[in-house]
C-alpha cells in the first residue's frame, strides 16, 4: 500500500512537470503567434531566430560530447553520455523549427533585395535554405543512426516494450547482430557525425548570423559557432546531470570525480570560446579596415550595444574563468547548476548581440521585449519536455552507473 | 640504551599492501616516520591523510604576476621607442595582451618549479639513515620506530601485511 501510495506521489510529480513543460510551450507558441500576426512580427521572428540557433546548439553540442567520448574511447564519462544523447531528442523538433524559418524570412533577412556587391549568387533565399536543410538533415540523420546503435547497448531488452522502445528492441532481434560489426559502425557514424557539426553549424553561423550583416565578413565566424555549441553543450548536459543528481525521485547519481571532469571540460571550453573570439577580434583590430571594423565598432563602442557587450563578455568569460580556476566550486553540484545557467543565458545575450544592430539599427536602449522572454521560456519547455521524455522512455541513460575503473 | 627507537622498514611490492599496512600502522602504537614510494598515488596520499599540497598557490602566483609582466614589458618596450606604427596607439593594449598571456603561462610554470622545490625541501644532498634504494626502484617503504623491546612485534606487524622487513641500527 505505501509504495503504491508513493509511486502515485511520484507520477503525480512527474505529470506535474510535464504539464508545466507543456504551458511553457504553448505560452511561448501563443505569444509568438500573437506578436507573429500583429503590427511588429519581425519582433517574434527575430526572437524565434535566437532561441532556434541556441537550443539547437545545445542539443548538437550535447550529442557531440556522446561521439567524442565514444570516438576517444573515454571511460570516465560513461555515466555522462547517456544525458548528452538525451538532448538529441530535440533533433527533429530543431528540423521542423528550420523549416518554419522559412515563413519569417521576409522579417529574418535584412538583405533581401539589396545590392549585395557580387554576393547575390550565395545569398539566395532557396539556394541558402536548400543548403541548410540539406546539411542539417545529413547532421541530424548521422546523429540518430548513431543513438540507434548506441541504444543497442545501453537498452535492456527485457522491459518495456512498446511504442518506440519496443520498435527498436524488435529491429534488434529480428535481425541477429555482429556486436563487433555494429560497434565498429558506430565508431564510423560518431567521426561523422562531428564532421558534419563542424561543417553544419559553420554553414549555420554564416547564413543565419553573419549573412545578417551582408558586407562584414570573419573567416573563423564558422568555427567560433561550432565552439559556442560545444561550449553550452557541456553546459546543457551538466545542468541536465545536476538537476537528476538533486532530485532524489530517480536513482541518477553523478560523482564528485565526474562532475569535476565535465567541468573541467566545460572551463576549457570557455577558455577556446574566448579564444576564438580573440583570434577574430585582434586580426581585425590590426587590419583596421573599415568594412570589418564597422561591425565590431557598432557592437562594443556604441550604445546601448557596448552595455551589453561587456555584459555578455564578463558572463561568459570572466566570470566563469575567474570563479572555475577554484577546484573545489567544481564539484559542487548546486554551483555549477547556477554558473551554468548564467553561461547559456550569457549565450543567448551575445546571440542578441550578434543580431540586435541589424535588426534594430535605431536602438538607444536595449530593445528586450515580452516576446523574446515568451519564446525563450517556449524553447525551453519544449526541449525539456522532449528530454524529460526520451529519457522516461530509455531510463537506462540515466542508471546510476556501475563502478568504472 | 633501551628507550632508543629503532627504525624498521618494511617494504612492500604493491601500493595496495603499502597504503593498507599504513592505515594499520596509523591505529597501532608503533610510530610511522617516514613512507618511501617510487611513484606517486592515490591510495597512499588517501591513506597517510596530507594535507593539500601548497604547489598550486605558487602557480597561480606566478601566472598572476607574469600577466601584469607581460603588459608591463610591452608597455616599457613601446614607450622607449615611440614609433607609430599603421596609426595604431603606441600603448596597444590589444595586442599587448598576447605578451601578457604568454608571460602568464611562463611565470606560471616557473612559480610551479619553484613551489615543487621548495615544498619537496630540495635539495637534500645527506642520504637518511634509514634508507633503502629500492624504494626509488620498484618496492614501498614504509619507516617506522618502536622501543628495542617492541621490535620483534613491528617486524611480525609487516610480515604478516606481505611486506619485507628490513631492521636499521638506531
Amino acid at each position: 500500500m505505501a509504495t503504491t501510495r508513493s509511486e502515485n506521489i511520484l507520477s503525480n510529480k512527474s505529470k506535474l512537470f510535464t504539464r508545466l513543460f507543456i504551458a511553457f510551450t504553448l505560452i511561448g507558441a501563443l505569444i509568438f503567434i500573437i506578436q507573429a500576426k500583429g503590427a511588429y512580427p519581425e519582433k517574434a521572428w527575430q526572437a524565434f531566430l535566437i532561441n532556434f540557433l541556441l537550443f539547437s546548439a545545445i542539443s548538437q553540442g550535447g550529442m557531440l560530447f556522446a561521439t567524442l567520448m565514444h570516438t576517444v574511447k573515454a571511460k570516465w564519462s560513461e555515466p555522462l553520455t547517456g544525458l548528452a544523447e538525451s538532448l538529441a531528442a530535440f533533433f527533429p523538433v530543431s528540423l521542423v523549427l528550420f523549416c518554419l524559418l522559412f515563413l519569417g524570412k521576409k522579417y529574418l533577412f535584412p538583405w533581401l533585395g539589396t545590392d549585395l556587391h557580387g554576393k547575390e549568387v550565395w545569398l539566395d533565399l532557396p539556394f541558402l535554405f536548400t543548403r541548410d536543410l540539406v546539411s542539417l538533415i545529413i547532421l541530424y540523420g548521422l546523429g540518430i543512426s548513431y543513438l540507434y546503435h548506441a541504444l543497442y547497448f545501453k537498452v535492456d531488452s527485457n522491459f518495456n516494450v512498446n511504442g518506440l522502445r519496443g520498435f527498436l528492441i524488435r529491429r534488434w532481434q529480428k535481425k541477429p547482430l555482429k556486436i563487433e560489426r555494429f560497434r565498429k559502425r558506430m565508431t564510423v557514424l560518431a567521426i561523422l557525425y562531428m564532421l558534419a557539426f563542424t561543417l553544419t553549424l559553420s554553414l549555420l553561423g554564416y547564413d543565419l548570423v553573419m549573412s545578417m550583416d551582408p558586407h562584414w565578413y570573419s573567416t573563423l565566424f564558422g568555427a567560433y559557432s561550432f565552439v559556442k555549441a560545444v561550449y553550452v553543450g557541456l553546459g546543457a548536459i551538466i545542468i541536465l546531470a545536476v538537476l537528476l543528481h538533486l532530485n532524489p525521485d530517480n536513482n541518477f547519481k553523478v560523482k564528485k570525480s565526474h562532475l569535476h571532469d565535465i567541468t573541467k571540460l566545460f572551463f576549457a571550453f570557455c577558455l577556446v570560446w574566448a579564444d576564438f573570439f580573440y583570434a577574430q577580434f585582434v586580426v581585425i583590430w590590426y587590419g583596421n579596415i573599415p568594412e570589418e571594423t564597422s561591425y565590431i565598432i557598432e557592437r562594443t563602442m556604441h550604445a546601448p550595444w557596448n552595455t551589453l557587450a561587456w555584459i555578455v563578455f564578463t558572463v561568459c568569460f570572466i566570470a566563469p574563468f575567474l570563479i572555475l580556476i577554484n577546484q573545489k566550486i567544481k564539484t559542487i553540484p548546486k554551483a555549477m547548476l547556477i554558473i551554468c545557467s548564467v553561461v547559456i543565458g550569457g549565450i543567448w545575450l551575445e546571440h542578441f548581440l550578434l543580431l540586435g544592430p541589424v535588426y534594430y539599427p535605431e536602438a538607444t536602449s536595449l530593445p528586450f521585449h515580452l516576446v523574446d522572454v515568451a519564446v525563450t521560456l517556449g524553447f525551453l519547455g519544449l526541449q525539456a519536455l522532449l528530454v524529460t521524455r526520451y529519457l522516461k522512455v530509455f531510463p537506462e541513460l540515466m542508471a546510476t552507473p556501475k563502478e568504472v575503473c | 640504551m633501551s628507550d632508543r627507537l629503532i627504525p624498521v622498514m618494511g617494504l612492500f611490492d604493491s601500493e595496495k599492501k603499502a597504503a593498507s599496512a599504513i592505515t594499520a600502522l596509523k591505529k597501532s602504537p608503533f610510530r610511522l616516520e617516514r613512507v618511501y614510494s617510487p611513484i606517486p598515488g592515490h591510495n597512499l596520499t588517501k591513506a597517510l591523510d596530507l594535507s593539500k599540497s601548497k604547489v598550486g598557490w605558487f602557480t597561480l602566483f606566478g601566472g598572476i604576476t607574469g600577466f601584469f609582466t607581460g603588459f608591463l614589458l610591452a608597455i616599457f618596450t613601446a614607450t622607449r621607442w615611440e614609433l607609430i606604427v599603421s596609426g595604431k596607439p603606441i600603448m596597444a593594449l590589444v595586442p599587448f595582451f598576447i605578451v601578457g598571456f604568454e608571460f602568464t603561462i611562463l611565470f606560471a610554470v616557473f612559480g610551479n618549479v619553484v613551489g615543487l622545490i621548495t615544498q619537496m625541501k630540495l635539495p637534500t644532498f645527506k642520504v637518511p639513515s634509514a634508507y633503502d634504494p629500492r624504494t626509488t626502484y620498484d618496492r614501498f617503504g614504509i619507516l617506522a620506530t618502536c622501543t628495542s623491546t617492541k621490535q620483534h612485534e613491528l617486524t611480525e606487524f609487516f610480515a604478516i601485511r606481505g611486506g619485507e622487513v628490513r631492521v636499521f641500527e638506531a
